[in-house]
């Protein structure tokens, strides 16, 4: 297959659909659930769609070593080359790697002003015109509001969209509100655009769209988390 | 004397510049009865230039340096191993660190871990070596050695469990709390010789109760009988020692001791911890490459120290000394002695052990015999740094074949006839100490050429030229080592003739080349029913072999082809060896076009490391070297950028890291890949070997 084709038929274009186009530049998309469903392998498959358009990414991290999310991205790129026998992958890979760059941050003590300094530095400095930025490992529980509408304001100013991971720790309480918001989340909802969680329901990951910017949301997508490969799949 | 594996150890000291190795490996060499006197780095004043140790060895007589220095503590016997600091030369570093069964990491306990100390952190890591943690420096302003044990954690992420706490810091440092005996240790006499055991001062004692139980908490988990003893009370010295070494030799655990090598403070005691933590040869697994196993596979064998076992050695450091060359071994199986019969692996040469020496400081001893694990010296062996020996019934190969390809060339020239007599002694020795480490002489520029794996690596080689040798060389501009290499297959069938008059020629050979992934050129003969003639096959890969030294784009070696020569035709009188060779290059450069060639260049890894105020302007600096940034590390203050450049583009980037930070701010780069020349960079370099070769034909 080529890479066209390989695009074209991404089950992500079902999740943009579900979601009027994806967030957006300038929004913020959230992908929430409890530690171990997939959130990582789901937001690097996202960031590697994106890098398939030739779109650059910077994959911001503020927990994994780097080599770890490297690795991540490998395992992708190889299965998705593999499932979909990607013509000429030595070139695509070449070329994804360029698009990429991975920023890891420590967060404890490390300032929202000082991440958006870096990410603005190799933006203009670096001369990386990322399309999105990928965050993992942000610790909403830590988080303001404030600090949510500073990263938005700048992807606003940088032209570029956001996509977040919340991890949902178990709390006693319920994870979830009765719309299916993130009880974690519920403070934040007025900056978050696109608000998607992941619910492992028996053997499969559900995929559902909490909130559409001001649409009505989709819910339940027919797409699922392929417990194998952790990749995002359409239903059968 | 010979010492029992359990009692021997191998040990390097790595550090970064200035935490005081110079110091330490002085002071360990004195207390182990050594060295008589002690000397000081820095001069006498104290105000004075920091002296190196060459001129400290001159002056007195010793070798700090030496590849390997002989030392007893304890009972035991121990190898020093001198770990060469910078990190361009792989090959050496990996020859040092492969000898190593543990090491000592020295850390200022002012700086704390510094950029390089991540560096030589990462290359243990790499090799895993056991290591044991040293905070020097603990008498200096500002020195916090706890703090130190806390970026251990953090940077390196160590299981960092303090063995000690100090007594007195700065001006007031005069000794250590042993948390194992929960004894204080004062350094006592003139030179802080006299060890003085004493009860722990009562301000001491809740802090030092506080570490005790973190080491106990530590160490129970590589020891169930000290869980048990904790929980009834009755922890013995040797149930926790015997916990950390388990934990130190597992490299879960780095326990740390600290002092001042300055002050003659807490060196013993860290040398006990040597030899208490730190692992035996036998208890260190070391393959070897067997290069009889069956199909080529290059089996890895496991290595056993008995020393009835037929002998294994490598060879890991060449040294010049006045009384000849010196070659340092180490031995991984066996026993050898004088008259002993080896064989040199890579060259099949056969030699006879001669002069056994161990290294001390300021003497060497001649010694009957060796055994496994063991690191000694011989003398009179002609051999290459990195060969290996085994007895004759073996064919063992220590370290892998594969030698990276040097990335860089530089033109030198003697500034007079003296430098060139010398000039040539000291390439010869290079190229035998480093096979990394090239030299040849260029048939039409008559330069003699010199190639490494990076600018600092010839820069090294020209400055040892002239401190070793005393041969003064000037350079020209460096040159990057470009590849060509094909990228699809592409079919052949060409014939040489010739009839002018006299013997003809003529020979037609038919078949294809590919791209090989991995390897510089293969040849594959698949002629069937003698339409070659067996004795002009080997003429066909000498042909083939000949043509691929330079290309056709830019005239560079061509890289990663597989040749396949299916079929052709030969002729009674008129084939011949030359004829068959005169085919080859012509098929190859038939099909070499056809085959979609394009340009490669050595792609260098980058890391620069410094504080994240700069990161902006790195970034940009990287971008303008067609870098492709991978990752950017941010921990506080401190950032870590990873790069992939090309080495063209590297030219003067220290210059320019050193003024656009201040001098904050350093890097390290080594070897990655070949990676294809983008095609604008690619036209260039064709239009100036175009014009090249007018020139010449001119």
């Amino acid at each position: 297959m080529v890479k066209t084709h390989l695009i074209k038929r991404s089950p992500l274009r079902v999740l943009e659909e579900a979601t009027h186009g994806g967030p957006g530049r300038g929004a913020l998309a959230v992908l929430a659930s409890p530690k171990g469903v997939g959130k990582t392998a789901c937001l690097v498959h996202i960031a590697t769609d994106k890098l398939f358009q030739s779109k650059p990414v910077i994959h911001v991290s503020y927990a994994s070593r780097v080599d770890y999310i490297i690795t991540w991205y490998e395992d992708i790129f190889k299965e998705i080359a593999k499932n979909r026998r990607l013509r000429d992958a030595c070139a695509v890979h070449d070329e994804i790697i360029k698009n990429r760059v991975i920023m890891n941050f420590k967060q404890d003590g490390m300032r929202t002003e000082q991440v958006l300094r870096s990410l603005e530095a190799m933006i203009t400095d670096g001369k990386f015109q990322a399309d999105a930025i990928i965050v993992d490992g942000y610790d909403f529980g830590l988080a303001e509001t404030s600090d949510l509408a500073k990263f938005k304001a700048f992807a606003f100013r940088m032209g570029l969209e956001l996509w977040f991971s919340a991890s949902l720790k178990e709390t006693g309480d319920a994870l979830y509100g009765p719309d299916g918001t993130p009880a974690l989340l519920a403070p934040h909802l007025s900056e978050i655009d696109v608000l998607i969680t992941l619910q492992a329901k028996g053997d499969v990951v559900e995929i559902r769209v909490v909130k559409d910017h001001h649409h009505p949301a989709a819910g339940i997508l027919p797409l699922k988390l392929d417990p194998k490969t952790l990749l995002i799949a359409q239903e059968k | 004397m010979t010492t029992t594996i359990e009692r021997m150890r191998n040990i390097g000291i790595s550090a970064h510049i200035d935490s005081g190795k110079t110091t330490l490996t002085e002071r360990i060499l004195f207390y182990s009865g050594k060295i008589h006197r002690i000397h000081e780095v820095k001069g006498k004043d104290g105000v004075g230039a920091t002296m190196d140790h060459m001129d400290l060895e001159r002056e007195r007589g010793i070798t700090i340096t030496s590849a390997a220095t002989h030392v007893e503590w304890a009972g035991h016997s121990i190898n020093i191993i001198d770990t060469p600091g910078h990190v361009d030369f792989t090959i050496e570093v990996e020859r040092s660190l492969r000898v190593l069964d543990g090491a000592v990491l020295v850390l200022c306990s002012v700086g704390g871990v510094q950029s390089q100390t991540i560096t030589v952190d990462r290359q243990l890591r790499r090799y895993n070596v056991p290591r044991i943690a040293f905070i020097n420096k603990c008498d200096r302003v500002g020195a916090n050695p706890l703090k130190v044990r806390d970026q251990l954690e953090e940077k390196l992420k160590h299981n960092a469990v303090l063995m000690q706490i100090p007594i007195g810091l700065e001006s007031q440092h005069i000794g250590v709390v042993d948390l194992v005996a929960m004894k204080a240790v004062y350094f006592d006499g003139s030179d802080g010789e006299e060890i003085r055991i004493e009860e722990i001062p009562a301000d001491l004692l809740p802090e030092a109760r506080q570490w005790r139980n973190e080491l106990l908490d530590a160490a129970s988990m590589f020891l169930d009988e000290l869980t048990e003893a904790i929980l009834e009370d009755r922890i013995t010295a040797d149930l926790i020692h015997e916990a950390v070494r388990r934990g130190t030799i597992a490299r879960k655990l780095t326990p740390v001791f600290m002092g001042s090598a300055y002050k003659n403070k807490g060196i013993q005691t860290m040398l006990d911890g040597v030899v208490r933590y730190l692992p035996n040869p036998a208890e260190v697994e070391n393959v070897a490459i067997d290069l009889d196993a069956e199909d080529g596979t290059k089996k890895e064998v496991i290595l056993t120290v008995d020393p009835d076992a037929p002998a294994v050695l490598l060879a890991f450091k060449l040294e010049d000394g006045p009384y000849g060359q010196l070659t340092y071994i180490r031995l991984y199986q066996g026993r050898i002695e004088k008259g002993t019969e080896l064989v040199n692996t890579r060259s099949g040469q056969k030699i006879k052990v001669g002069r056994l020496i161990r290294m001390h400081a300021d003497h060497m001893e001649d010694i009957s015999e060796a055994s496994a694990g063991d690191i000694t010296a011989l003398f009179g062996i002609d051999c290459a740094s990195g060969d290996t020996f085994t007895a004759p019934e073996l064919n063992y190969s220590m370290t892998s074949i594969y030698v990276p390809e040097p990335v860089i060339s530089l033109a030198i020239k003697p500034l007079d006839k003296k430098a060139l007599d010398r000039m040539a002694k000291a390439l010869n020795r290079f190229t035998k100490e480093d096979p990394t480490f090239r030299t040849f002489v260029d048939h039409e520029s008559h330069e003699t050429i010199i190639q490494g794996m990076g600018e600092l690596h010839l820069d090294v080689y020209v400055e040892r030229m002239k401190r070793e040798y005393n041969a003064e060389v000037e350079t020209g501009k460096p040159q990057v080592a470009y590849r060509e290499a094909i990228t699809q297959k592409a079919e052949f069938d060409y014939t040489h003739k010739k009839q002018t008059g006299g013997a003809g020629q003529y020979g037609r050979v038919i078949g294809h080349i590919e791209p090989l992934t991995e390897g510089v050129y293969e040849f594959v003969d698949e002629v069937k029913g003698g339409r070659i003639p067996r004795e002009f096959i080997p003429s066909c890969d000498k042909g083939f072999k000949a043509v691929v030294k330079k290309g056709e784009l830019i005239g560079f070696p061509v890289t990663g082809t597989r040749i396949v020569l299916s079929d052709g035709q030969y002729h009674e009188v008129d084939s011949s060896d030359n004829a068959f060779q005169a085919a080859a290059r012509g098929a190859f450069r038939q099909a070499y076009r056809k085959a979609r060639p394009q340009i490669l260049e050595p792609v260098m890894k980058v890391s620069v490391e410094g504080p994240t105020e700069f990161a902006g302007v790195v970034f940009g600096s990287i971008n303008q070297r067609r870098g492709i940034i991978i990752s950017s590390v941010e921990d506080g203050s401190f950032s870590r950028v990873d790069a992939e450049v090309p080495l063209s583009e590297m030219f003067g980037y220290s210059m320019q890291l050193r003024s656009l930070t201040q001098g904050k701010a350093e890097f390290t780069m080594e070897f990655l890949k070949y990676g294809r020349v983008p095609a604008a960079v690619a036209e260039e370099l064709q239009k100036l070997h175009a014009e090249k070769k007018a020139r010449e034909a001119k």
